[in-house]
């Protein structure tokens, strides 16, 4: 009683004439001065800033497959979430997962006149009625952690068929969820496998920069990704190809269900989330989005390990071709981080081994040379050692190896030095003068 | 320029490498020459020019001996720079290198220090230093002055530097790779080896050392912090974030693929590169909580009851949430030895996670062995918690002591050191066990093939400590 008429106060002061000049208007004016403030507050711009996560985040929702965000309590999931939904103008409905109950998400039994022949119908909540009236929408999950098992359990349709209850959502709809990760969730319960396999899975993390400029009123927009229309079926065969080539190779990768304990809750591969996989790299490739985005998602999506087995495979598919590199040694190019070439000159080995013909192998000399002019020679010593074991005997030595004298010297030097160093520890543990 | 190129006496204090003099002003470089594409070598400097094939050679040598990082070594990116004391990487796989210290170092030597430079960047040490940095606010807004804040920077710097040099070099020289004519070795400060780099910070102060060793200087690759030689995020030859973590994958990949090669801390750091431990507490909470909320115990929804609800919603039938207690059991083996530290830390957060998923303070039993009553009675009388006392000798007997109780319990916890044999059938509850590592070998004197049973599949086993 006494709170009604404590609440009702000022609103009757705003409404009625003021009986006395001062006090009520005062109030009136302070509230609105109030309002005003807020309302400058509140004005923030967008600026577009290259920002990985936000690029990733929104290239899933593109895709339209369901993501979830990890993240601390208070690092501006919904923040984000609010302006990814503003920028894709797709209305926002959030639903905070842990104080709902199951049958709010699989419909609650109603019981009819005759449940023997009508049925019992498992009438949807309002929130799911009015998404489906707006045709459209952004829907949040919020709190996924927290909630019951039970109620995990009931999200499962909603996230894969999305349908509550009797309705069926709407196509044009997304679904982005989001919890706190186990260390900071002190009563949460961890994902099923079941569910977890269904999202990609990101981690948020604040970045200082983005914060500070946020909070002084430009926050980073979230931009589309622009799907190219000409790249879009070359984009599905990269995609097909990449994924395809990798689960002949590792076939143990299609299917591994988290076994340890620190990876419970996580991505974990199985034909599902490869299918999502595929279909996040074939976006990825459309919108051509940087390989660190790529990398966000496909490692969200089938966990670390076969996510970072997945992007190496890429980056192999990447190396020049060992046929072209073969066919116009001159000018080959080759890749120039030193891993990456090293592999390439393996390749070209391999390619020769594989089929050692006198041309091949001399073509596969002048490929050697060709790396020793644009890159450094101790990446050659591997290569160069392999290419040699293949002559044949009535091969000749072809000019150009002349010019890796430097390569072999290299060799010499780096196994004189093993050598003082092994004789060394040998004379040290001799005499007792080491450990 | 100030070339750190004076020869140096044998230094009182061993060091890792040639001594240069101490903390060198380091002249900001006025120009940065982007080097020539693949080249990796500037042109047109004054002074000695870069022994590349010197440099190159020591390269091959740490590959040769340490075949399992070569892709690694092979993806650092050389540069050169006078500005720098010896040698030093940045986070984006970028190696700067002194002309000097290259012309002054035997090939041999400087192999090793290519190996403890790349195992910086494996090991991730610049984003563990800045997360230390942040945990312990090494950076935080001191109301000293602004010369005072810097030089406590430095010194924050510098103690990460030197903690991670400790991780490494206790583990990567030898077998080829000389250790240099003194490393920086946790053995300097009477420090146990074999720890990790936040240990070594939590537990060691390095003020005695701080001076001998200013010129220790492994660059951001090591701590985190940013040089004013390093070429930034935007220079050439930068590895993005995500091939970097493709570099250190397929090292870890390597590693794991032939174990027999590499070393025991190399083997260890492959298991755990991608998959950092988790502090073990929040794991243990995770499975009791997991089990206690299975079907038939602890909070969830039922329609045993009808819920509150449903009064205001005629026709409609609705769950409540209900909440069934879990019984937990605690079963402590100790025929290893477990110690009563770990014991009692390890028995107090099973006691507090049950109370915190709805368990009362009765519906907590302890089963203990008899060596392990010094322990636990105590302990479980502070905490209120019934001890059902004595036992086998066994966990079986534990746990079929535990499943005979009646009513009986909901999960089941058992505290081990993991030698002794598990029950050759699931018990009907859920089952956690909690296992205190021990180190493989230190197991049976009388019998070295004796093996000790893994703990069974259907258990969920997290390692405590």
């Amino acid at each position: 009683m006494n709170s009604s008429t404590l609440l009702s106060a000022p609103v009757r002061a705003a409404d009625t004439p003021a009986p006395t000049p001062t006090a009520p208007s005062v109030t009136g004016t302070q509230l609105a001065l109030a309002d005003d403030l807020l309302a400058l507050l509140r004005t923030t711009t967008t600026e577009p800033r290259p920002d990985d996560q936000l690029e990733a985040l929104t290239l899933a929702v593109a895709a339209d497959l369901p993501v979830l965000l990890w993240g601390e309590p208070g690092i501006g999931k919904t923040a984000a979430l609010t302006q990814l939904a503003a920028s894709l103008d797709l209305p926002l409905t959030t639903v905070i997962a842990s104080v709902h109950e199951p049958s709010d998400f699989s419909g609650l039994p109603i019981v009819g006149d005759d449940p023997a022949v009508q049925g019992v119908p498992m009438a949807p909540p309002q929130w799911a009625v009015e998404l489906v009236r707006a045709g459209r929408g952004l829907l949040f999950l919020d709190e996924l952690s927290t909630a019951t098992p039970a109620v995990q359990a009931a999200l499962l349709r909603v996230v894969l068929e999305r349908r509550v209850g009797a309705i069926q959502l709407p196509p044009d709809m997304r679904i982005v969820a989001a919890a706190n990760p186990r260390a900071s969730a002190a009563d949460g319960w961890e994902l099923s496998p079941p569910l977890a396999n269904r999202f990609v899975h990101l981690h948020w993390v604040h970045d200082r920069q983005v914060v500070v400029r946020g909070l002084g009123g430009v926050w980073p927009r979230a931009e589309l990704p622009r799907l190219a229309p000409e790249r879009l079926p070359e984009a599905v065969a990269f995609a097909r190809r990449a994924v395809c080539g990798f689960l002949e190779a590792r076939p143990t990768l299609i299917h591994r269900l988290p076994s340890t304990e620190t990876r419970r809750g996580g991505a974990w591969p199985s034909p599902r989330s490869w299918q999502a996989a595929l279909t996040l790299l074939a976006f990825g490739t459309a919108a051509s989005v940087s390989r660190d985005v790529l990398a966000l998602l496909v490692r969200g999506t089938v966990g670390d390990g076969p996510g970072l087995e997945l992007l190496a495979h890429i980056d192999r598919m990447d190396l020049p071709d060992p046929e072209s590199l073969l066919a116009d040694p001159a000018s080959a190019e080759l890749p120039v981080r030193g891993d990456l070439r090293q592999a390439a000159l393996e390749a070209v080995v391999a390619a020769v081994g594989a089929r050692p013909e006198r041309e091949r192998w001399e073509a596969g000399w002048a490929v050697l040379v060709r790396a020793l002019e644009t890159g450094a020679p101790d990446l050659l010593v591997a290569p160069a050692t392999a290419l040699a074991a293949l002559r044949r005997d009535d091969w000749e030595v072809p000019e150009a190896v002349e010019r890796l004298t430097g390569v072999v010297g290299l060799a010499r030097r780096a196994d004189r030095s093993v050598r003082r160093a092994t004789t060394l520890a040998n004379a040290g543990r001799a005499t007792g003068a080491r450990r | 320029m100030t070339g750190p190129a004076k020869p140096v006496g044998p230094s009182p204090r061993p060091l890792p490498r040639p001594m240069p003099p101490p903390a060198p002003p380091r002249p900001v470089r006025v120009s940065v020459p982007s080097p020539p594409a693949g080249s990796g070598e500037p042109a047109g400097r004054p002074g000695p020019p870069l022994d590349l094939e010197k440099l190159l050679a020591a390269r091959l040598h740490a590959v040769k001996v340490r075949p399992y990082l070569a892709d690694a070594l092979f993806a650092l990116h050389v540069v050169e720079d006078r500005s720098v004391p010896t040698m030093a990487v940045d986070v984006h796989w970028r190696c700067y290198v002194s002309p000097g210290f290259v012309a002054r170092t035997p090939v041999e030597e400087l192999a090793g220090v290519w190996v403890h430079e790349v195992s910086h960047l494996l090991r991730d040490h610049h984003a563990r230093g800045e997360r230390y940095a942040r945990e312990h606010e090494e950076h935080g807004p001191g109301e000293r002055s602004e010369t005072g804040a810097r030089q406590d920077e430095a010194w924050g710097r510098l103690r990460r530097n030197i903690a991670a040099d400790f991780e490494i070099n206790d583990d990567i020289y030898g077998d080829g790779l000389p250790l240099p004519a003194g490393a920086v070795l946790p053995s300097l400060l009477r420090l146990p080896t074999g720890l990790l780099m936040e240990e070594y910070l939590r537990t060691a102060s390095m003020s005695g050392l701080a001076a001998d060793l200013a010129w220790l200087d492994c660059g951001s690759g090591a701590d985190g912090q940013h040089r004013p030689w390093e070429l930034g995020p935007d220079g050439a030859h930068g590895l993005s974030r995500q091939q970097r973590d493709a570099v250190r994958f397929r090292v870890a990949e390597g590693i794991k693929g032939r174990p027999g090669q590499a070393p025991e801390g190399w083997r260890r750091w492959a298991d755990e590169a991608f998959h950092p431990p988790q502090p073990w507490r929040q794991l243990l909470g995770a499975a009791v909580r997991s089990a206690a909320s299975a079907p038939g115990a602890g909070e969830n929804h039922s329609y045993r009851r009808p819920s509150r609800r449903s009064a205001a919603v005629p026709g409609v039938l609705l769950p409540s949430l209900r909440r069934t207690p879990p019984r937990v059991c605690v079963v402590i083996d100790t025929s290893g030895s477990v110690s009563d530290a770990e014991l009692g830390s390890a028995l107090l957060e099973v006691a507090a996670i049950a109370r915190a998923v709805g368990g009362r303070r009765d519906l907590v039993s302890v089963i203990s062995c008899d060596a392990a009553a010094g322990i636990a009675v105590p302990l479980c009388r502070a905490e209120n918690i019934a001890l059902i006392g004595g036992g086998g000798t066994d966990l079986r007997s534990g746990f079929a002591r535990a499943l005979r109780s009646r009513p009986g319990p909901d999960v089941i916890v058992a505290l081990t050191d993991g030698q002794t044999p598990w029950p050759s059938a699931q018990p009907p509850c859920r089952t956690v066990v909690g296992l205190f590592p021990r180190p493989a070998g230190a197991v049976d004197e009388e019998d070295p093939d004796y093996v000790p049973d893994e703990p069974p599949s259907w258990a969920r086993v997290v390692t405590i400590g």
